[in-house]
């Protein structure tokens, strides 16, 4: 059993073999189970309920839903978004699953019938937002260095994960990393002009893509819309940096990686403001001597209670920040030996 | 009855399963799980309530982990869990039996892990109470149970889904190549809870390594004592493997309202020994 190793190689191999022989072993009880439950459930037509959004001139937004990953969405909790060109369709973020990017690619040729599809983009890593990458054609995919390095060192794991989470919507997915290596500070995509900009602070490595003739700015994960942030490749204080080097740009819209578009900035202002409660409100508790568990339980403040998933996310966060948190808050002791 | 002998053999072969491949290991658990539940089904164990968290394990836990005295589900062993666990290398575990009275003992077992016992903490002058980290195989009851001194096992529980969390895999603990020349670097805070008592939160640094992953053979911190000045226990902790990487434990120590120092000593399984003393500031004056 390699799972208990403390290694940092061997314990991810060993989650994707965990994962794997679990895939054999429900696929080994589902076939050899004739019960009405397992029946049903391989019987259930998963089907991603996509829907394109016009959210600026030829420009679409394909909104997820405001919960978690689960069996019921699939998945589709994240923003993707595509735009029609002079020349074809730039598209921006692939979503969940293979499943998810079939239906994509179904509702963009439904939308802007018989248009090419010449530019896919990666804002970042997480799996929601590029498990689709595999219905598109690798060489028009396209990300800063850092995010395929991500996609790369991580997305076996995530396919896991996210297999055990969504089950077999995820079937047939595998993680698939953008041939094309970006670090201009424009291209030109069949006849338009984007704008790229590479931050960081959600991830280590954030991508923010801007359509130039339309001025909406495609934030990734550095923008939340009435959804809890979710943090656990986050570092907050880059992560306010990069949503104050976002408010500085002309833009006309925002759309977040999770939320409604947004016309007034207030995604970054909540970003913001609930990663520094997050922060304050976690240093705090570290400084208190509160166990993680103690810290879970703490208030969320009105102005955040509103937000989706903000007690789950707060959880989550508490197990990500606590360790970094703890070794810089709690002085190192002599020790005799 | 269940014969010990079998429940030994039961724990012997769980103990195997860890060097199976996993999908040997995963066929083998179904099984091993079946045939154990019609051993047990078939028992008659008058003292051992049924498990509010229907644990398959949880005769066996009883049995193996909570002897000498009744057993009772108590809502005053109360665990804190994450639902779900966003990271199963360090799952946050917290027991608050402070309203429990003249306890002895206090002992956290995952039942479905391939190592079930996670620690025992004797409470000789600290309120019991104990927040720690555990690794986590897969999803798993959680069972605490509080021995107080007629005996009587108190026990409090809680499920933890290892599915993961959303968005991710967990973020990963770091990684030190030098790991053997900070073995046993310890931080530390202490603060005050209320008057008499104090809050101290420790961590060391330990691999913490279970013997079970390939190549790398069993090493870990067994044991903790704090002590008084006067040398009077405050509190033991006997640790075993699926305690989390780099120990991070909370205690409550009952040490009166004036400034003092506690004696913290460690080991491990190699016999390293860490000691180092924890300054207690008084309670400030109204
Ligand atoms: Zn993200």
């Amino acid at each position: 059993m390699t799972f208990f190793s403390q290694k940092l190689k061997s314990q991810k191999a060993s989650t994707r073999i965990d994962s794997q022989s679990r895939r054999q072993l429900l696929k080994l009880l589902s076939a050899g189970c004739g019960c009405c439950i397992c029946g049903s459930v391989s019987a259930r037509l998963l089907k991603y309920p996509l829907h394109a959004t016009e959210i600026g001139s030829k420009t679409w937004a394909v909104h997820g839903e405001s919960s978690h990953f689960n069996l019921d969405n699939g998945g589709n909790i994240v923003n993707v978004a595509f735009i029609e060109v002079p020349d074809g369709v730039v598209v921006i973020d692939t979503g969940p699953s293979k499943r998810y990017g079939e239906a994509l690619l179904a509702l963009i040729e439904k939308t802007v019938p018989g248009k090419p599809i010449l530019r896919v983009y990666n804002t970042h890593h997480h799996p929601d937002h590029c498990f689709g990458n595999q219905v598109f054609d690798p060489a028009i995919i396209a990300a800063p260095q850092g995010v395929i390095d991500n996609i790369n060192t991580e997305g076996n794991a995530f396919a896991d994960n996210m297999y055990r989470l969504v089950g077999d919507w995820m079937r047939g997915t595998a993680p698939v990393a953008p041939a094309v290596v970006l670090d201009a500070s424009t291209e030109e995509i069949g006849g338009r002009q984007f704008s790229l900009f590479y931050l960081s602070g959600h991830t280590s490595a954030d991508f923010v893509v801007r359509d130039d003739s339309t001025g909406v700015l495609f934030s990734g994960d550095l923008a939340f819309l009435y959804r809890a942030p979710t943090t656990p490749h986050a570092d907050i204080a880059t992560w306010q940096g990069a949503i104050d080097s976002l408010g500085a740009l002309d833009h006309e819209l925002i759309l977040p990686g999770h939320g409604p578009s947004d016309k007034r900035d207030e995604s970054l202002a909540q970003t913001s403001d609930y990663l520094a409660w997050l922060e304050d409100t976690l240093i705090g508790a570290v400084d208190s001597g509160l166990t993680m568990n103690e810290a879970m339980q703490l208030p969320i403040p009105d102005g955040f209670a509103s937000l989706n998933v903000v007690r789950e996310e707060f959880e989550r966060s508490v197990v990500h920040l606590y360790p970094d948190l703890e070794d810089q808050l709690m002085p190192i002791i002599d020790v005799t030996r | 009855m269940v014969h010990s002998k079998q429940v030994r053999f039961f724990n012997t072969l769980i103990r195997r399963m860890a060097y199976m491949t996993n999908t040997a290991k995963k066929l083998a658990l179904v099984g091993l799980l079946l045939a154990y539940a019609t051993l047990t089904s078939t028992a008659t164990h008058a003292s051992i309530p049924a498990d509010p968290f229907g644990s398959v394990m949880w005769k066996t836990m009883v049995e193996t982990y909570f002897t000498g005295g009744d057993v009772v589900f108590d809502e005053r062993v109360v665990v804190s869990a994450p639902k779900s666990a966003e990271n199963q290398m360090h799952v946050p575990i917290t027991v608050d039996a402070t309203r429990l009275k003249n306890v002895k003992q206090i002992v956290a077992v995952a039942d479905l892990n391939p190592i079930q016992h996670v620690l025992t903490v004797r409470p000789e002058q600290a309120l019991s109470f104990i927040g720690f980290r555990l690794k986590l195989q897969q999803s798993s009851p959680i069972h605490v149970g509080v021995q107080t001194e007629d005996g009587t096992w108190h026990i409090g529980g809680a499920l933890v889904d290892a599915a993961g969390g959303g968005c991710t895999a967990p973020a990963h603990a770091h990684s030190i190549s030098n790991w053997m020349q900070t073995l046993g670097e310890t931080r530390a805070l202490v603060r005050r809870d209320s008057k008499g008592d104090a809050r101290m939160t420790i961590r060391m640094r330990h691999p913490m390594d279970t013997g079970l992953a390939s190549g790398i053979p069993v090493f870990y911190m067994n044991k903790m004592v704090v002590k008084d000045e006067a040398g009077g226990v405050v509190a033991e902790l006997d640790l075993y493997e699926p305690v989390s990487e780099n120990p991070t434990l909370t205690l409550k120590p009952s040490v009166g309202s004036a400034s003092s120092v506690l004696k913290v000593s460690t080991r491990d399984t190699e016999g390293n020994e860490f000691a180092f003393p924890l300054s207690v500031p008084a309670v400030l004056a109204q």
